[in-house]
């Protein structure tokens, strides 16, 4: 290579550089809302390790899209900026700067991922940015609560209360084990199983943990068989979940399994699993794909309009799930939008319920629900609901103590 | 370039008038960048600024010493725990304090790794330090003392965010940022002065001929044990350090954040920068965590034209939602570009620039 | 009859182990450095058979052969566009080039296939093979597809060491290894054997890709082969990069060391523990269990 290229390629390299500190924008008092619109912002996984997870954004930008389409509210739109942060917390910090200082987005919605999401949490608190409804299960969100932070994913001490507590009184099994993914969330829901068994005198046949990066988990499934419980409980991921229902029935054990909502998602469940889905018995955080509740038959028939190559599933109606409630407090603060208008009017939402859960906030709660239903799956298409929405009133600061 | 005449010369740090403007003209810049940019370019910033310690530090150890390591995550894992639980745990531990001592405990461990490179080399050396690195994400994840799979919030560190509030009008964020910046600058500043200086010295000439050859090193009476094992350890505490700040900066930390991945990301920023060259470190760790931190769906699909195309070839042959990895295709490429043409680095086409312009008009 | 079984699976995952190994051990053998891009290759080839079978209605006898084609072509590819190069770049460059190919490999799949999981047919119907059907020896029990991995592993190894001991090509690609200039000198074209040499590495991790999502029930996404490749190259290590044997012990014994420690201890560390051992035994033996000691030339 000649020395002129290499200048040129160095010239374009520092340009890269130096170009993007040159947009220096102002933001104003009354960031992120004009009398015609309001920046909304979020950030999840488009790619990488987690991307399974990134439907959830896109659901959401739907939701903006039928609000806008039905005339938006109070006469303002609303402009959604999704960030793809790859599910590192480093770049979520630098897209969640970005949007706030450079864009100036009034509020996030969404959120996906612990760690991503802690990264920025006091972040956004600090600045008086709105929060609402992480989408993802974390203890850390609402305990403690803060200020501008909103709330209703359920947590895996719930979803462990309320499986239990089926799996006792209805099916009148007394033995289990859970098959869990060694990160928070997980291991949330392994702990609260475990201490909810022995407050009732019962004791854990076995708690299988698996790694995230793990592919063979044939000496998990044959510890599971071993322990030979009666009901097994996954907190795992979808590919772990399909490995490890195809080697327990390659090694012939065959237990009543539950599934927490993270596996909800059935259609593809299914298929993965081989048909091994089967009668399996899940909790839900929102309704069943094919609901026929007018709002649902809505935002289907909007899917088909505005996103037809995208796959209706469970993680993507969800993000207009975990949008719903924002809209509607914006819907409440009408033409008059400050930030702390729209903290007053989420505190003001009481039972309210699109396609997930019955929520309620008020000035002193932030988790706004701690809810789900149970179904079982009969085919790949079609679900059996089991009981309505339940609500646990299980304590997770029980075992939060004894994690920290 | 100039000749160097004698040693003493080329131990001097700033050894010409020239080179003393140039010195003094960067620090003024890196003093009035954070009043100059907005406050979220600055976080960044502060970020590549982290990478740039490690880039240097891993230097000592791939570039100079010649040791190959998968595991400086584990390290930069260690200095970040270390420094938060001193800080938590010991409520009376100053910050910088904590920052060092987390740096010296990350060096502890730096040593031990050490001893494995006395009998193994290439790909063996490669696994020993890839185990390492994934064994001390687990450990800290098993135990509840560092906080378990919840990860630690971290501690807020700030000295002179409220003048700057004050006095030149800042917002608290931006304000914050600057704060943080100070901290950041003055320990990447410190420290390659310092990785220069040990490269300058005994320890350097030392590091520098084991790598060139260990049994001709030792036959000349260079104690390879001892340089070895203190060459990780040096690299294992520039690593702590920053993993200290990067735990400042990012507020949170838990044992996924620590991953394979990162180990890779550290080691292309050597060699994309440069391999034996500490400016070469800055150029990449700057080049690499940039294109890291920008290299996303956005910014891709707003490149003008290629943007256009890109959603339309995405839009007409592959999935719907994949667009998004084109920034790993991008960032593979340009990483191995880097490398294809130049196997110097950025560090090699500095050194064109340099030449191409001393003889310029000839 | 619990102690069978953990071993079982031991020998079968290490075989897969062993199989990436081996392909990683052949790029080593010629040009001393690791391919971290061994792992993507196969993932995309396994990505290949997956497009062939749902998308043009193949057979999977025909995807698989599809399939092996296509990791020929994407190894040759690589080798001549991005390593043919008349500059030295040294081994911390050909790893990075790998490492950045690796990358390009990831994007790609991801951008081609998105991010949901997809189902890799675990039968090779019409061949009478299948992932969900047992075969029970006394107590203990290992599916069709399981045993034709240890079948592949090994005879492939025996091939491949048939194949270099015994065929022209194969001693060709032997004397490229011990040094290249004498070797053309000799008449051999060098950089056509370095071809031939990432082809055939390519297409043994494509086998191993295409038998490790059926062999551990796992669907299909970009993300499998990481960890795999990390076993894989592991694997190698402790047997000995430069030795063909040493895949397959160095395989089988991870394997086996990581499914007795996972049953009888911990699930949680048996990755952990595995590169402990690992570490151990590289300290007493440098080279590999199977391996001679790494001598160089001063």
């Amino acid at each position: 290579m000649n020395r002129f290229y290499s200048f040129i390629i160095a010239m374009a390299f520092a340009s890269f550089l130096i170009l993007p500190g040159c947009a220096k924008k102002a933001v104003d008092e009354r960031r992120g809302v004009t009398d015609t619109t309001v920046k909304i912002g979020q950030w999840g996984p488009q790619s990488g390790p987690a991307a399974l997870w990134g439907a959830v954004a896109r659901g959401s930008d739907l939701y903006f899209k039928i609000i806008n389409e039905e005339g938006g509210i109070a006469g303002r739109k609303i402009q959604h900026f999704i960030r793809d942060d790859g599910y590192q917390p480093n770049r979520t910090k630098s897209e969640v700067k970005q949007l706030v200082e450079g864009e100036g987005v009034f509020a996030f919605v969404g959120g996906l991922g612990t760690a991503t999401g802690m990264a920025v949490k006091q972040y956004l608190n600090d600045n008086k940015v709105p929060w609402v409804n992480p989408s993802s299960p974390s203890s850390h969100w609402t305990f403690p609560q803060s200020k501008y932070l909103f709330n209703f994913f359920p947590l895996s001490s719930t979803e462990a209360d309320l499986l239990l507590k089926y799996a006792m009184e209805n099916l009148k099994k007394n033995s289990f084990s859970i098959f869990y993914q060694n990160d928070d969330y997980g291991k949330l829901g392994y702990l609260a199983a475990k201490h909810i068994l022995e407050k009732k005198g019962l004791k854990l046949a076995e708690g299988v943990s698996v790694e995230n990066a793990d592919t063979d988990l044939s000496s998990h499934a044959l510890k599971l068989k071993n322990a030979n419980a009666d009901v097994v409980i996954m907190w795992v991921n979808p590919k772990h979940a399909s490995i490890i229902l195809g080697q327990c029935a390659n090694i012939g054990y065959k237990p009543q399994w539950m599934a927490s909502s993270t596996l909800s998602d059935m259609a593809i469940m299914y298929k993965i699993s081989r048909g091994l889905w089967k009668d399996m018995i899940f909790a839900n955080f929102t309704e069943s794909p094919d609901s026929d509740s007018p709002l649902m038959k809505k935002y289907r028939a909007y899917h088909q309009k505005f996103a037809p190559n995208e796959r209706w599933g469970v993680f993507y109606y969800a993000g207009i799930m975990f949008a719903e409630p924002m809209v509607e407090a914006l819907k409440k603060c009408g033409k008059d939008l400050t930030v702390e208008n729209f903290v007053k009017a989420m505190e003001s939402i009481k039972d309210f319920q699109g396609i997930g859960p019955k929520i309620t906030y008020g000035p002193n709660q932030r988790q706004g629900a701690n809810s789900i239903f149970i179904a079982k799956c009969i085919s790949d298409t079609k679900a059996q609901k089991l009981t309505g929405w339940l609500t646990s009133d299980f304590d997770v600061n029980e075992i939060l103590k004894q994690v920290k | 370039m100039d000749i160097k005449r004698d040693y003493y010369e080329d131990i001097r740090l700033l050894g010409s008038g020239a080179k003393r403007f140039w010195f003094g003209v960067m620090m003024l810049a890196l003093a009035v960048t954070p009043f100059l940019l907005p406050g979220h370019v600055l976080s960044d910033v502060n970020f590549i600024a982290i990478n740039v310690i490690v880039a240097i530090g891993l230097n000592i150890l791939v570039g100079f010493t010649g040791q190959v390591s998968l595991g400086h995550a584990g390290f930069f894992a260690i200095g970040a725990y270390a420094t938060v639980l001193l800080m938590s745990a010991a409520q009376f531990v100053p910050f910088p304090l904590a920052l060092l001592a987390a740096g010296l405990i990350a060096a502890l461990f730096g040593f031990v790794l050490g001893l494995p490179s006395l009998k193994l080399e290439g790909p063996y050396l490669a696994i020993a330090t890839l185990g390492f690195g994934m064994a001390i994400t687990q450990i800290i994840g098993r135990f509840s003392v560092f906080g378990g799979r919840d990860g630690i919030q971290v501690p807020e560190v700030h000295y002179l965010d409220r003048l700057f509030v004050e006095y030149a009008g800042m917002t608290a964020s931006a304000a914050k940022a600057a704060d943080l910046y100070f901290i950041i600058i003055v320990f990447a500043v410190a420290m390659t002065i310092m990785a220069r200086n040990i490269i300058k010295t005994r320890v350097g000439r030392a590091f520098i001929a084991i790598r060139d050859d260990d049994i001709a090193a030792q036959s000349m009476g260079v104690h390879v044990t001892l340089y070895k094992t203190l060459s990780f350890a040096v690299s294992a505490f520039f690593t702590g350090v920053a993993g200290g700040l990067y735990a400042i900066w990012l507020g949170y930390i838990n044992p996924e954040s620590f991953g394979f991945i990162m180990s890779v990301l550290f080691l292309a920023m050597v060699v994309v920068g440069g391999v034996g060259s500490i400016m070469g470190s800055v150029l990449g760790a700057i080049v690499i965590s940039f294109l890291d931190l920008n290299l996303k769906q956005n910014t891709i699909v707003q490149i003008p034209v290629l943007g256009n195309v890109l959603v339309m070839f995405t839009d007409a042959v592959m999935d719907t939602n994949g667009i998004a990895y084109v920034s790993y295709i991008i960032f593979g490429l340009i990483m191995m570009l880097i490398v294809v043409f130049e196997p110097l680095g950025l560090f090699g086409f500095w050194i064109r620039i340099k030449k191409y312009w001393k003889t310029w008009p000839f | 009859m619990m102690i069978l079984q953990p071993l079982i699976d031991g020998l079968a995952i290490g075989s897969l182990y062993a199989l990436i190994a081996l392909s990683m051990v052949i790029i080593y053998k010629t040009s001393e450095v690791p391919n971290f891009a061994q792992g993507e290759m196969a993932m995309l080839s396994t990505f290949f058979a997956y497009y062939l079978m749902e998308n043009a209605g193949f057979a999977f006898p025909y995807a698989f052969l599809g399939a092996l084609v296509f990791a020929a072509v994407v190894g040759v590819v690589f080798e001549f566009v991005f390593l043919r190069r008349e500059k030295e770049v040294g081994i911390l460059g050909f790893i990075l080039i790998t490492l950045g190919f690796e990358r390009i490999l990831y994007g790609i799949a991801g951008w081609k296939w998105g991010s949901e999981q997809k189902l890799f047919p675990s039968s090779f119907a019409p061949l009478p093979v299948s992932g969900s059907t047992m075969i029970h020896l006394g107590g203990v029990s290992i599916s069709q597809i399981k045993l034709i991995i240890v079948i592949v592993a090994v005879s492939l190894i025996g091939l491949i060491f048939l194949f270099f001991k015994y065929t022209r090509v194969g001693i060709a690609m032997k004397a490229t290894q011990q040094n290249a200039t004498a070797a053309r000198i000799n008449g051999i074209r060098t950089k056509r054997i370095m071809s031939l040499t990432w082809a055939m590495s390519a297409v043994v991790g494509a086998i191993a890709g295409m038998l490790l999502v059926p062999g551990t029930n796992t669907s299909l996404d970009a993300n499998i082969m990481l960890a795999p490749l990390l076993k894989g190259f592991a694997a190698a290590v402790l047997g000995g990069m430069n030795t063909l044997v040493g895949s397959i012990g160095g395989g089988i014994i991870l394997g086996v060391i990581e499914k007795f420690f996972g049953f009888y201890i911990s699930s949680e560390f048996e990755t952990v523990v595995a590169f402990l051992i690992i570490v151990i035994i590289l300290w007493f033996r440098p080279g590999g269990l199977f391996g001679r000691h790494y001598v160089r030339k001063v």
